[in-house]
């Protein structure tokens, strides 16, 4: 992409961005120019928002706000608010102001294009990888991040899949030179795919596969704390079993990956005896495991809501409706975007279909912020806007799951992001090609 | 070989004698039956007579002739053999290899074959047959599309020569091709109906072809001779029937309607799910043969099992055995048949079934004699027990029509055929056994099933259980063993014996190596404990026990439903004469752009008037819409859905002669989701493999219609085009580059043009062969006609610019490009070529052809001016794709012209706005009740209106599924029962 689009008063305001007139910016106009989008550098000014409503998820809404961002993070939020003197005050009168969104499951960063083998890092060769971290292999330049970020999701939790343990999903955040600049989290949760209950056989060999690997991660877990022990005892090094001694010290979760009311029965009883902590994938049969996953304060993380059912005699709203029958079970759940990484962009059509079928629309917009926060642990860090977290959010024309609006600018740890996407470009530049044709 | 067949049948022969003269008498009387002539007329006490393979004489005082032998039949009941209407009989590894001969370039067209030609006497399961009382049958072959004549034949033993009835009775048709038979053209549903058409055509040009040709061999070139084709015109013209292998009622509906079109004499071997069209059958009066292959119960062993039983399976489950007696009650005759049944020794059991299940005793006898006599031109010679017909027969005990009925011997053309041997002697029972020393005396009794005998035996206080005692009634030998430590033994003691009908005579073989003789002696026993009766039939396909079917449970009442499925309707919704939706908020789409709170009048389904305050007519149905928004019915323009037989035909690259509308698929549970949310019509199309692709079908989703009935009336037809990817991916086809692709697209349209203008010729001046009718090329002319619309998949702007130039070279248009992934590319170049395009939101990077894709496409083909929609290519997005207009809000759009994306633009490049797309007066009455803003996140479909009847309601479907859920409890109860 070398196509500079010459006629910048063409261009919305959103690419030019909030802050482009002070010191602290002048990325985004620049962005244009480059291959990619062009990362921001470190917030070194305070920043204060003005006026907006400020939907903090935990801490209800404020009308008129002020938001303060000092150094990456939220120092301030309320209706009066102290600030520095050098702080840059940004008038978002009418705006709205809410964390930015969480997509609880994709594959983000590992897979560019379906149909081009060599542009997909998702499933590693063998069955049992729990060593493979998704975060090494996040394409910072990857297209879809960028249609991710002007949908407002700025934070991914990108995971590896296949097999039957897939390897280590990791939160990202939406903004960086490198991946490593990227993390917000590592190893949040350790991916199992919970095999097809469909065939007795099959089935019994693979759970017994899954229990041989925990056991002989324990076994290993045993052996190399003996040998730390006693220096007479060797132990050499299993790259497999070591990755799995966080997840059998209860550091990391699992992630199971089970649709049907066998597997999701199998798999609870399965962590039970395991003693490991139970994230649930995908649970299309949840509802029927209800009130064991409540009592046992399993979180869901729903693959997709803008699906249809299964089953034919289901009722076509069976999965439109199935968030609102969460909530009333009392499960804790997010919702994500399909986890196909160029799906990133529609999670907020995908919580958004769960308010037209029951749904109460700020739970809605907690599956897609604080929820995921919590499951994945870096609500210390996202999820709300509250004193002390990253100052990770949008700054939107209306209720961010809502078809009509629009993310008007987005800040990542206090760094105001490029929302002018490679899709948007695409947009502009040819957009200049009718604009000289109608000229010519 | 055996001879048996030269013993009786007394007619002349062209085979010699080698050896003796075999001479046996054929003259036989059986007296003292129960003779049922005919369905509904029965004699009791009376004598059949049959000399040299036919009847003689029956009648309740006949006397014997002095020269027949003689059988005593006093409480047996004679029937008229049975005829199997469908057989594979003789047909068993039919031939697959590439044929000889000058016969057709497919080999899925084999008119040509013969059944009698073809028939292999040896091992053809004629027995089998027999074995539950039938004694002819017509061959039918089984495999291709066009798979050659049946004939009828005598299910006797010996050279076809002998035994065939009649030749040529049908020819016969699967909608099917078979995979035996090669994987090239067509490998589709479709396919195979438009090679079918494609035949028909050819059949009857054949004929002239050849003619002319004949007239004046020295002037004219030489058409092709074609025996497939010559073979096929007596069934072509309508003068032989062709017998039709629907394997499901849609493809009876899909037979029906070729019938029509070509007007041939169609008979039909049906599935088992004909009541699920009884009233068609009833009004199309066509032939129909009936198979009793009942599906299997379900497997539901655990509730989570259960979860994935649909209720159209269970459904069909339940009333599958109920088919015959449905269609009974419908008025519409029928010929049974063994056909689908794994094991035709499983005839009688389901037959039986059938019965139980409601179908009378003597329509069944008449769907197995006189109505494929009848229907095989055999009601001279068959069908019933009348003198002067061929001497074809059951001998029966008990009711063969009710559990316990036996099939005991089977005559056909006078020769006997032993199936249950007349004086078959049970081992079972309780014996007084003595050895020949008189040393020990004792009880052994025998019990359990013929195949799993049970033997106990008592010596004084021992009680002794055997191992499990050997037993056949052909050999008649009896084997025992039990330990001999009871009786001071030590080892194991063997019994064997032969058994009659009240002795045993047998002999022991002792632990130490002696042997001793012993003897047996029946001890009468009463009635009530004789041992179970178990029919000799194997048993039913659907039964584990197949004993005495348990006491029946309580049968749900089912309500007829289309489709029969999960949400089926039991009638098409009413259609009111007014409808009236009052004080919404009205997106007309047309000229009256959005209305706060006004009225929609709707009247004999169109659209009459939109404004405020419209007085009611009087018995309007009104609707208070208050709050509520009303848009005309969305449109898809791109869908897959609801077709049988794959949606590419990918035999050929160049396949314009298939249709989609062939194949429209009635039981389809997307189309129910569909119009939950919204979707009114929808551009069914045919899949991407093709560089000219199949003609695609404009529906209405009038979900519980027939599949002809969901045709848009007058829609235009259109075409499928592909480009890039799809159409190259097949390396062993012609292209494998978008290079090749603009020239077989090229080539194609010139040969269009040519066989226009040979057409044109000819119509002029009809001399010498006439042209023949392509098909395909005609629609390609058509194309160049505009007659059907070019919608086009594509991705990247230089394949999408290489179409444009290329038509406009050939002389034809492309109305649409669909994908188009990259069209925003080229949007000038559409505006001023006058294409539309048909993009998706928000896919992307499926493919590297997808890789640029802009949520912002739609955009900017609007902004250059491009009439622009929006398609699900999806069945899920189908159900919503008002969220997808809502997108291109996002991506920057005005809300109506978001809107118009899958309302009025969808219906300009489908070219049915003069009837969709708007709620302006005169238009269809398609309008959809939204719960708030059509675009916005929060909102639901409450109702949805087609043709001014509402289809569906929100309401009524929180009913609707409460139903579906108990029909599947009661069905699952059912199920367990069963199990």
């Amino acid at each position: 992409m070398t196509h500079n689009p010459p006629n910048h008063s063409a261009v919305p305001s959103a690419v030019t961005g909030l802050l482009t007139a002070g010191c602290l910016l002048a990325s985004a106009a620049v962005a244009t120019a480059g291959p990619g989008l062009l990362p921001a550098p470190r917030q070194i000014e305070p920043v204060a928002l003005i006026g907006a409503t400020l939907h903090t998820v935990s801490g209800g809404v404020i009308e008129n706000g002020i938001l303060l961002m000092e150094d990456g993070k939220i120092t301030a939020i309320g209706t009066e608010v102290d600030f520095p003197d050098d702080t840059w005050q940004i008038d978002v009168s009418g705006k709205h102001v809410f964390p930015g969104l969480i997509d609880a499951h994709s594959q983000l960063g590992l897979h560019e294009i379906g149909a081009v083998s060599m542009t997909v890092d998702v499933e590693e060769f063998g069955r049992i990888n729990p060593n493979v971290r998704a975060e090494v292999a996040f394409h910072p330049e990857s297209r879809h991040i960028g249609t991710a970020r002007s949908s407002g999701v700025l934070v991914a939790v990108s995971a590896p899949d296949g097999g039957l343990i897939s390897g280590l999903s990791a939160a990202m955040q939406l903004e960086g030179w490198t991946w490593e600049e990227m993390i917000l989290r590592r190893a949040t949760g350790l991916i199992i795919n919970w095999p097809s209950a469909n065939n007795e056989t099959t089935y019994e060999r693979a759970l017994r596969d899954l229990r041989d690997a925990f056991a002989d991660a324990r076994a290993y877990r045993a052996a190399r704390q003996a040998s730390d022990e006693d220096d007479s005892l060797r132990h050499e090094f299993d790259s497999r079993w070591e990755a799995m001694i966080p997840v059998l010290a209860g550091d990391v979760p699992v992630m199971v990956a089970a649709d049907d009311v066998r597997q999701i029965q199998d798999a609870i009883v399965w962590a039970e005896e395991e003693d490991v902590r139970l994230i649930l994938l995908g649970g299309r049969d949840a509802l029927q495991v209800g009130e064991q996953l409540a009592a046992r304060d399993i979180p869901v993380v729903l693959s997709s809501v803008l699906n249809s059912p299964a089953r034919a005699w289901e009722p076509y709203d069976a999965v439109y409706s199935m968030p609102a029958k969460l909530r009333e079970a009392g499960i804790l759940f997010a919702i994500a975007g399909t986890s196909a990484a160029a799906n990133v962009n529609r999670l907020s059509h995908e919580a958004g279909a769960a308010v037209a079928y029951g749904l109460p629309v700020e739970e809605a917009l907690r599956a897609v912020t604080l929820n995921p926060a919590r499951i994945f642990g870096i609500d210390d860090r996202v999820g709300s806007l509250e004193v002390g977290k990253d100052a990770t959010l949008l700054i939107t024309d209306g209720h961010p799951l809502e078809y009509a609006t629009t993310v008007h600018h987005a800040f990542i740890a206090g760094r105001e992001i490029d929302l002018n996407d490679a899709q948007r470009r695409f947009y502009h530049k040819y957009s200049e090609k009718v604009r000289q044709r109608a000229v010519r | 070989m055996g001879l048996g067949w030269h013993a009786t049948a007394a007619s002349e022969r062209t085979e010699p004698v080698e050896g003796l003269r075999q001479n046996t008498p054929s003259v036989h009387a059986f007296t003292g039956a129960t003779v049922v002539i005919s369905p509904g007329e029965t004699l009791e006490n009376a004598t059949l007579v049959i000399r040299n393979g036919l009847i003689e004489s029956v009648g309740a005082g006949i006397s014997v002739p002095t020269d027949a032998r003689v059988w005593d039949l006093e409480g047996k009941t004679i029937y008229a053999g049975f005829i199997d209407a469908h057989a594979t009989v003789g047909q068993q590894n039919p031939r697959t290899e590439s044929e000889r001969g000058a016969v057709s370039w497919n080999p899925q067209l084999r008119s040509h074959l013969d059944a009698a030609g073809e028939y292999n006497a040896d091992g053809d399961g004629a027995g089998a047959l027999r074995s539950q009382g039938f004694t002819a049958a017509l061959s039918v072959p089984t495999l291709g599309i066009w798979r050659g004549r049946a004939a009828a034949v005598s299910l006797n033993e010996g050279p076809v020569r002998e035994r065939l009835l009649r030749g040529e009775v049908a020819q016969s048709l699967s909608l099917r091709r078979s995979r035996e038979l090669g994987t090239g053209y067509p490998t589709s549903g479709m396919g195979a109906i438009a090679f079918i058409r494609q035949t028909f055509l050819d059949a009857d040009w054949h004929d002239r072809a050849r003619a002319a040709h004949a007239e004046n061999p020295a002037g004219t070139p030489r058409p092709e001779t074609n025996a497939a084709l010559a073979a096929l015109a007596p069934a072509a013209r309508g003068e032989q029937p062709i017998l039709l292998e629907a394997l499901s009622d849609d493809e009876i509906l899909r037979g029906l309607r070729l019938a029509g079109e070509f007007s041939f004499d169609l008979w039909i071997l049906g599935s088992g799910h004909e009541y699920r069209i009884a009233d068609v059958l009833a009004e199309a009066g066509r032939p129909l043969i009936l198979p009793v292959n009942f599906p299997s119960t379900p497997g539901a062993a655990t509730p989570e099992e259960a979860l994935g039983l649909s209720l159209e399976e269970l459904r069909h489950w339940h009333l599958a055995p109920e088919n015959p007696a449905r269609l009974a009650a419908a008025g519409i005759p029928f010929a049974l048949t063994t056909h689908g049944l794994g094991r035709p020794g499983n005839f009688l059991a389901n037959l039986r079934k059938a019965v139980q299940r409601g179908l009378d005793p003597e329509t069944a006898l008449e769907a197995l004699t006189t109505r494929p006599a009848a229907l095989l031109g055999l009601e001279a010679t068959h069908g019933t027990l009348e003198a002067g017909k061929a001497a074809n027969f059951i001998v029966a005990e008990g009711d063969l029509f009710a559990s316990g009925g036996k099939v005991v011997d089977v005559w056909v053309d006078g020769v006997r055929h032993r199936v249950g041997d007349l004086d078959e002697i049970d081992a079972r029972g309780e014996w007084r056994v003595v050895s020949a020393n008189r040393g020990v005396e004792g009880t052994l009794t025998i019990g359990g099933r013929p195949d799993r005998l049970t033997g106990t035996l008592v010596i004084g206080e021992e009680r002794i259980r055997t191992e499990r005692p050997r037993y056949r009634s052909d050999g008649r030998r009896l084997r025992v063993a039990f330990p001999g430590e009871k009786l001071g033994m030590e080892g194991t003691v063997r019994l064997s014996a032969i058994v009659s009908r009240e002795t045993l005579l047998g002999w022991a073989e002792l632990p130490d190596g002696e042997r001793a003789e012993w003897t047996g002696e029946r001890v009468p026993r009463s009635e009530e404990d004789k041992p179970d009766e178990t029919p000799q039939e194997e048993e039913p396909d659907d039964e584990r026990d197949s004993g005495d079917p348990p006491a029946e449970p309580e049968r749900p009442q089912l309500a007829d439903i289309r489709p029969a499925m999960e949400y089926g309707r039991a009638a098409p919704p009413d259609s009111p004469e007014h409808v009236l939706v009052r004080n919404a908020t009205i997106w007309t789409m047309g000229e009256d752009g959005v209305l706060e709170e006004a009225d929609l009048l709707v009247s004999r389904g169109k659209v009459v008037q939109i404004g405020r305050g419209i007085a009611a007519p009087s018995g309007a149905v009104e609707i208070d819409a208050e709050g509520r928004h009303v848009t005309p019915g969305l449109i898809d323009a791109h869908l897959h859905a609801g077709v049988f037989g794959g949606v590419n035909e990918v035999g050929h690259a160049v396949v314009p002669e298939v249709r989609i509308g062939d194949v429209l698929h009635l039981n389809n549970i997307w189309m129910y989701r569909q119009i939950a949310g919204g979707l009114t019509t929808a551009h069914v199309m045919h899949g991407s493999a093709n560089p000219i692709g199949g003609q695609n079908q404009t529906i209405k989703l009038r979900w519980g219609q027939l599949p002809e009935k969901l045709k848009f009336e007058d829609a235009p037809r259109t075409v499928k085009f592909a480009l890039g990817e799809n159409v190259k991916r097949r390396t062993s086809r012609y292209p494998n580059t978008r290079m090749g692709t603009e020239q077989i697209i090229a080539d194609h349209f010139r040969a269009a043009r040519d066989y226009q203008s040979r057409r044109a010729e000819w119509e002029t001046n009809p001399n010498g062969v006439p042209p023949r009718r392509d098909l395909r090329l005609e629609a390609i002319a058509d194309m160049l006609e505009d007659d059907i619309l070019i919608q086009c998949h594509s991705y990247r702007q230089d394949e999408i610019l290489m179409l444009m130039r290329l038509s406009e070279d050939h002389g034809f248009h492309i109305k649409a490009f669909h994908h188009g992934v990259e069209a925003y590319k080229v949007a000038p170049e559409l505006a001023d070529y006058g294409a539309g395009a048909v993009v998706w939101t928000d896919w992307s990077s499926f493919k590297i052809e997808a890789y640029d894709a802009t949520t912002r496409n739609a955009r900017l083909l609007h902004e250059a001016g491009v009439l622009t929609s929006l398609h699900s290519d999806n069945n899920q997005i189908a159900t919503r794709m008002n969220w997808e207009a809502a997108k291109m809000v996002r991506a920057g759009m005005e809300e109506e012209d978001a809107l118009a994306l899958v309302t009025l633009n969808t219906a300009k490049l489908l070219g049915i706005d003069h009837r969709v797309g708007s709620l302006e007066p005169g238009k269809d009455a398609d309008f959809v009740i939204w719960n708030g803003h059509p675009l916005s996140t929060f909102t639901r479909a409450d109702q949805t209106w087609i043709d001014g009847r509402k289809y569906f309601d929100i309401d009524e479907d929180r009913e609707a599924r409460r139903q579906v859920e108990r029909e599947r409890a009661a069905l699952l109860q059912l199920v367990l029962k069963n199990n």
